[in-house]
């Protein structure tokens, strides 16, 4: 079964981003627990946006990990994805950079003076000539008037929408019943204008196609941060925190009168208890840190795989304790719970521990390596050789192992990262008794205690002294030729992450 | 540590035991008998016996320390394991040294200290041992050391202490 999921703004960036990460711990499964593949697309005008960057990054790093893992992991990574890139939708107009090079005032007066007032009516003089290349400044009707332009018809047929759209169409032909989730806010411009939009097209693009087994859901941001300065007077249209309210009450009214045409389910997740980031218009300045909501409304994309009522439309989530996140306040917390933090202890074991390790043998001869290290016997030649293999086992030195070691690196350092942003950026006065923030940072000591890096009940009930990756390197050490069917650096990857939790 | 590893323990162990009180005996006085003097039965239960015994509960007192250390040892990484290889080498050093001591002790200290002959009617307060026999007791000392403390350290040290003594990846260390 195939999942594509469209990230719409920087909200919907980061939400891509948490979803990447979600794949990658594997909780993307079918009910016969194979993993789904997963296409990603992200739509964002505003091409510097760093928001926009970190979710590209963490999709390319899984990418490139899966790609040099190829078929050698049984458990570790086995969700596909599939990365559709990034389209502006500044970028069918011709280089237009603001609303009255998209709409030229001077051809509607001239072809349409009715219409070029109504455009004047509609957007004072500073949002037409605002540029839109930073995003659309908080302001969802810039938003909607762009995206309205976008004919999917067309797109199918050339540009960045095309291979998505083909790949939908060939799941769809094939049996399956492929789900389009979309992500954004609801509060800020490009987020609230372009998911319903593109919702709707993408719904009218399926039923002109009779393509009825495509569901289309979306995750929808309602505010969960502030911004702690605002706009100077030189900032131009910028996006306002006192704005959000106003415009999700004008989302949620549309999502009421006319959401079913958008949407076959929705997810609504914000928060009463705001984090705080610091003001940005967008690009590069704007760094939001990752947010739980954004990875509550990434588990909208895997709840929608379980059976729903077909009545319900939109789901609504709460909180036991009102200054507390804990895993109780999760969907599924046993599995997700489990998911997280295996990828967790797995990150924070194989960047501070394992692959430090591997780094060490680069420096020793294999057999001084493995004195102090005999669960390297397991994955590697115990000669050493800088070529060929022995019994399988490829060198410990060998290119493609250290380029493998190097992608899971990267990529674990960016699961890490998304971990301790999302567990430490929570808003004043608001707990989560879900990760050990601290923990979850890249070190060069050798991290051996891994009881503390998860909290509360998806924390593995093991005695402390008995949680350590110590541990899980005897493990690996007693392992039968048999319960590990990759070597090198795939299989040492794979059986740490089996033995992860 | 490992059931196998477990297994090897208490056979170097019941091995050990063996050798020390029974095999080293019947070598001392079947094999190279000509090189420990005149008088075995005064050398094997007062000079041999009692040096080699101490020997043995200095190599396994020692032997119990390491399996504790590294039984209880969370080392963070290989170079902390390997960092146990000279607290292995300094101790089978001393093994060396005192088993060659006990041999001193039993032989001539602890007579000159008792103003005693072992022998009656030598007229020496020590055990006359031919230079041969020195070399012997010196090389059986080294050959116990090996018995009694390399060879369970190399088969039972546990968790990932496995490999770290000398000539456990050789011996060990393929799949």
């Amino acid at each position: 079964m195939s999942l594509f999921a469209i990230g719409v703004g920087g909200s919907g960036a980061k939400c891509l981003e948490a979803l990447c990460h979600l794949h990658a711990c594997g909780l993307l499964q079918s009910g016969t627990g194979q993993p789904l593949r997963l296409g990603t697309f992200l739509v964002e005008p505003d091409q510097q946006s760093t928001l926009l960057a970190r979710a590209q990054t963490a999709i390319v790093r899984y990418d490139k990990m899966r790609a040099l893992l190829g078929n050698k992991a049984e458990s570790f990574a086995r969700g596909e994805l599939r990365n559709y890139g990034t389209w502006s939708p500044l970028s069918t107009a011709s280089g237009a950079i603001s609303l009255d090079q998209v709409f030229p005032k001077a051809v509607l007066r001239t072809q349409a003076s009715g219409l070029a007032a109504l455009f004047d009516c509609l957007f004072p003089p500073e949002e037409q000539s605002a540029e839109l290349d930073v995003g659309f400044r908080g302001r969802p009707p810039i938003g909607s008037a762009v995206m309205s332009r976008v004919s999917l018809a067309s797109e199918a047929q050339t540009g960045q929408w095309q291979q998505m759209l083909s790949d939908i169409q060939a799941a769809a032909g094939a049996g399956e019943a492929p789900t389009i989730h979309l992500f954004g806010s609801v509060f800020g411009g490009t987020g609230a204008s372009g998911v319903p939009t593109l919702g709707q097209m993408l719904k009218s693009w399926l039923g002109e196609l009779g393509l009825t087994s495509v569901h289309v859901n979306a995750s929808l941001l309602l505010p969960y941060f502030d911004f702690e300065g605002q706009g100077q007077e030189g900032t131009g249209v910028h996006a306002e925190a006192r704005n959000f309210q106003l415009n999700t009450d004008a989302a949620l009214q549309y999502l009421r009168s006319s959401g079913t045409t958008c949407f076959d389910h929705v997810y609504l997740i914000g928060s009463d208890i705001k984090a705080r980031y610091g003001f940005s218009i967008g690009g590069r300045s704007q760094s939001n840190a990752a947010h739980v909501v954004e990875l509550l409304a990434a588990l909208g994309l895997r709840h929608s795989l379980q059976p729903v009522a077909e009545d319900a439309y939109a789901y609504v989530l709460s909180r036991a304790a009102p200054n507390q996140i804990s895993w109780n306040d999760i969907p599924d917390n046993e599995a997700v719970g489990q998911g997280l933090s295996r990828g967790a202890r797995f990150a924070v074991a194989w960047l501070n521990n394992f692959s430090l390790e591997l780094d060490t043998a680069q420096k020793l001869s294999m057999g001084a390596f493995l004195s102090g290290a005999p669960w390297a016997r397991q994955f590697f030649q115990p000669s050493g050789k800088a070529t060929g293999t022995q019994g399988g086992r490829p060198s410990i030195r060998s290119t493609e192992e250290l380029n493998l070691k190097s992608a899971i690196d990267a990529y674990s350092e960016t699961l890490l990262q998304w971990l301790n942003q999302f567990s430490s950026n929570t808003g004043e006065g608001f707990n989560q008794e879900l990760f050990t923030p601290s923990l979850l940072q890249r070190n060069p000591s050798y991290e051996n205690a891994l009881s503390r890096v998860v909290r509360g009940s998806a924390r593995p009930t093991k005695e402390e002294r008995q949680d350590m990756a110590e541990d899980i390197k005897v493990r690996m050490d007693k392992l039968s030729p048999k319960e590990i069917p990759h070597n090198g650096v795939a299989g040492l990857a794979d059986t740490l992450w089996s033995l992860s939790f | 540590m490992r059931s196998t590893q477990y297994i090897w323990l208490g056979v170097t162990f019941a091995f050990g035991i063996l050798w020390v009180f029974i095999i080293q005996n019947l070598l001392f006085l079947n094999v190279f008998s000509a090189l420990l003097g005149q008088d075995l039965n005064v050398f094997l239960p007062q000079v041999s016996s009692p040096s080699f015994t101490v020997l043995w509960f200095s190599c396994i007192t020692a032997l119990f320390i390491w399996i504790f250390i590294t039984w209880n040892g969370k080392p963070r990484n290989g170079a902390e394991v390997r960092r146990m290889q000279p607290l292995w080498w300094i101790s089978t050093i001393l093994l060396v040294l005192l088993g060659w001591f006990y041999q001193l002790l039993f032989t001539v200290l602890i007579w000159q200290i008792q103003v005693t002959s072992p022998v009656e009617g030598s007229g020496v307060n020590y055990y006359p041992l031919p230079p041969g026999g020195w070399l012997l007791v010196m090389v059986f000392v080294v050959f116990n050391v090996l018995i009694l403390f390399w060879l369970p350290t190399l088969l039972a040290s546990p968790r990932t202490y496995r490999f770290v003594v000398p000539g456990a990846v050789r011996l060990l260390g393929g799949r």
